[in-house]
């Protein structure tokens, strides 16, 4: 148990590759992550962005290589894993024919929480939606769909939260409560985050990662960055204009 | 790198000698089967049924066959596909242990001949059903089960053909692939365990064969058995030639 | 925002707690009930959709004949009618959770996958009870009132409950198959029927023998019903282990 050991790093991967037949979504990915980082994982579409984190979180089993999230293999270790990894997508994740309470003690229930009803309501406070607890969650704003999946993500208190393009579709209002909320948390826990906002993942983030054609094009730390050579290698990848 | 036609398999002969060997060998010891069926093997006392019957009218209890002969083809056929069916399960099995693309592949290719035998299996069944009762068709286990096993064969490649994600689709087919065995197997058990309050039971005669009618069946089981490992073969190598190519493109596509 | 630090994240000594599959299970299940009592949705359209059946099936015997005796055929159109119902409800199940994408919330919990299939299984199970409690007694209303029935009543509904115990089971395996492919119900129907064949067969002959009694069989119809239902508890339980060990696979692709 890895538990009482609290100087794991937040990732190691080595070699990480998934391939299908001819097709190479992954390509000898090495990365290390120290805890309490936030890292941005940036790059093209078809990169391999959405497959690494899908590894990362145990969605997805790798086909070569390995990989250790807080210390634990994602392939051995998953359901242990599990337990302390916490997910945000740009889907809501959420029962659309349950209330926000049903939904949250369901996934309470799911994640075995203690106290799993005063946990529910603490959440529910949190995001500032305790007010509307028993409403359908088909009834929710998009913003309040997002809360509502933060709250859902935190449930469980994970160490290591994954973000999925959060930002996508958001209003700018719904998009300030999100940065709050991470804000508040940033402590204590590591953040891995996929975006396609250059401007929202370099500066939220303490690590930046850029991938193509499933290989790391650069990782670095963001302190030793050189602001102009990541803007030109992010253009030059990801082909887009960097302001 | 060299191609196939080079590569030494057992003792020392090619591949090639090995395939189209067998394939000659195959073939020949299936046409010896079947000759000897109709030259030497005697003629033998139909299936005995468990009540007399009326079938198209006729009072039945047994029958002297000329139609039996089709037994020294349709039996080898039935049972080499239902070990083929084995073989593409084994290979189903063996590519949810390993996730690699080549076991999909021949889990495929087995099914793909075991359609083949199978359609042979139902129609060499349905001539001996026709000649034997003169029906075109009767519910029995045998052949219920084998009609039951073609819409399985025949599910496997709809499924496959319903599926857009490559890796979701050799998962999904590898679970049918191990789930047709199993089921033809149970389904063989039931029909056969269960009588039908309608039908008699057909029973065959399960004495045994006298030498001049064992050796040509056997001959002819081990030809077709033959016949269906080289076309498994002969189809795989397409495949992976076919897989070469589908890399060389992607590599230069970048 | 109120300062709520204190609130999102619960101590600052982490201890996991001990995960119970009964909890998840128990979990899975409430959640489905529940969404089915709010929606009704699986419910309406299987009982609808079995009312329907029922009306084909006198217009196919419409013209067969007063002379002609329904019993021969009752139990297999019984399980027929369950058949097509269940086809058709069998998807709406596994929708839900494609929809919003809460497979994956699922899947990223720290749930056996198995536990999840017997979650949704026993949630069909249920579903497809309540479903037969309605088409049962209508369809003895409609077809069968000066029939008479050779056994006991408990027997025909212990034949159904074996029968809709392995087509749950297997049916929400197939389910999760068929609802990601293009084809969806289709692919469901394709599946389902020769997959299911064996377990029908001993089915129809379980409940025949219960509605027949010695006209039929003839060396004892209590001996074939018995025999029947054990061969179709057989397939269940083989069935239910091969879905057991294959979930993972399915629910993970």
């Amino acid at each position: 148990m890895t538990d009482a050991n609290t100087t794991y790093a937040a990732l190691e991967v080595r070699e990480l590759s998934r391939t299908f037949g001819a097709r190479k979504a992954l390509d000898g990915v090495d990365l290390d992550l120290p805890r309490g980082a936030f890292l941005s994982i940036f790059g093209p579409n078809g990169a391999g962005k959405t497959t690494l984190l899908k590894i990362l979180s145990t969605l997805s089993s790798p086909s070569k290589g390995e990989a250790r999230v807080l210390g634990l293999d994602v392939v051995k270790e998953a359901v242990e894993l599990r337990e302390r990894v916490g997910f945000i997508s740009h889907n809501p994740l959420l029962y659309p024919d349950l209330s926000a309470e049903e939904n949250l003690t369901f996934f309470a229930e799911l994640y075995c929480v203690e106290n799993p009803a005063e946990r529910v309501t603490e959440l529910l406070r949190a995001v500032e939606l305790d007010h509307r607890r028993l409403d359908l969650v088909s009834s929710f704003s998009r913003g309040m769909l997002q809360r509502l999946s933060i709250a859902r993500a935190l449930l469980h208190d994970p160490e290591l939260i994954f973000l999925d393009e959060p930002y996508s579709g958001l209003d700018p209002h719904a998009m300030d409560i999100l940065d709050e909320l991470i804000a508040k948390i940033r402590h204590e826990h590591t953040f891995i985050m996929v975006s396609h906002d250059l401007q929202k993942g370099l500066e939220l983030c303490s690590h930046a990662l850029i991938l193509a054609k499933g290989k790391v094009v650069l990782f670095a730390d963001k302190e030793l960055i050189d602001d102009d050579e990541f803007a030109a290698t992010y253009r030059s990848t990801v082909g887009l204009g960097v302001s | 790198m060299a191609g196939p036609e080079s590569k030494k398999g057992w003792l020392g002969l090619s591949e090639n000698t090995w395939t189209y060997g067998a394939l000659a060998l195959g073939t020949v010891l299936t046409l010896a089967d079947f000759l000897a069926a109709f030259l030497i093997a005697p003629l033998v006392l139909g299936a005995g049924v468990s009540q007399t019957a009326i079938i198209n009218g006729i009072a039945v209890s047994n029958k002297l066959l000329f139609s039996q002969k089709i037994f020294y083809f349709h039996v080898p056929v039935a049972i080499s596909s239902f070990l083929i069916v084995f073989v593409a399960g084994y290979y189903s099995i063996r590519f949810l242990a390993s996730r690699e693309k080549i076991y999909d592949t021949k889990a495929r290719i087995g099914v793909e001949v075991a359609l083949v035998f199978t359609v042979l299996t139902m129609i060499t069944g349905d001539l001996w059903t026709r000649f034997e009762w003169g029906a075109w068709w009767v519910w029995e286990p045998r052949l219920t089960t084998y009609f039951i096993m073609t819409l399985l064969i025949i599910a496997y490649f709809v499924l496959r053909n319903s599926i857009e994600d490559e890796e979701r689709r050799a998962v999904y087919a590898a679970v049918w692939g191990i789930l047709i065995p199993i089921d033809a197997a149970i389904s063989f058990l039931i029909t056969r365990l269960i009588p039908s309050s309608v039908h008699p039971v057909v029973l065959r005669s399960g004495g045994g064969l006298l030498p001049t009618q064992l050796i040509p069946f056997l001959i002819g089981l081990f030809g077709m058995m033959m016949i269906a490992w080289v076309v498994f073969r002969l189809r795989m190598r397409e495949e992976i030639a076919k897989e070469r190519i589908d890399v060389l493109k992607s590599s230069i596509e970048g | 925002m109120a300062d709520t630090t204190q609130g999102v994240t619960s101590s600052t000594v982490r201890t996991r707690p001990k995960m119970s599959s009964w909890r998840q299970f128990k979990a899975i299940l409430t959640k489905d009930i529940v969404m089915e009592l709010r929606t009704k949705e699986m419910i309406t359209s299987m009982g609808l959709y079995s009312l329907l059946v029922l009306v084909v099936y006198y217009l196919g015997l419409s013209q067969a004949g007063s002379g002609f005796d329904i019993e021969l055929i009752a139990a297999g159109l019984l399980w027929l009618a369950i058949i097509f119902t269940s086809m058709l409800g069998l998807n709406r199940s596994l929708v839900h959770e494609k929809d919003q994408g809460c497979l994956d919330a699922l899947l990223l919990s720290p749930i056996d996958r198995p536990v999840i299939f017997f979650g949704k299984a026993v949630g069909n199970l249920i579903f497809l009870l309540i479903v037969e409690a309605f088409v049962v007694p209508l369809f003895y209303f409609f077809f069968l009132t000066d029939a008479e029935v050779a056994g006991p009543v408990w027997m025909l509904l212990l034949s159904l409950l074996v029968g809709s115990i392995g087509i749950a089971g297997v049916g929400t395996m197939l389910a999760t198959m068929s609802v990601n492919t293009k084809g969806k119900d289709f692919i469901l129907a394709v599946l389902f029927v020769p997959l299911m064949f064996p377990l029908l067969y001993a089915c129809v002959a379980a409940s025949s023998a219960v509605f027949l009694g010695d006209v039929a069989f003839a060396d004892g119809w209590v001996q074939a019903y018995w025999s029947a239902l054990g061969l179709a508890a057989g397939y269940d339980a083989a069935m239910l282990l091969a879905a057991f060990g294959l979930y993972e696979f399915i629910i993970g692709a």
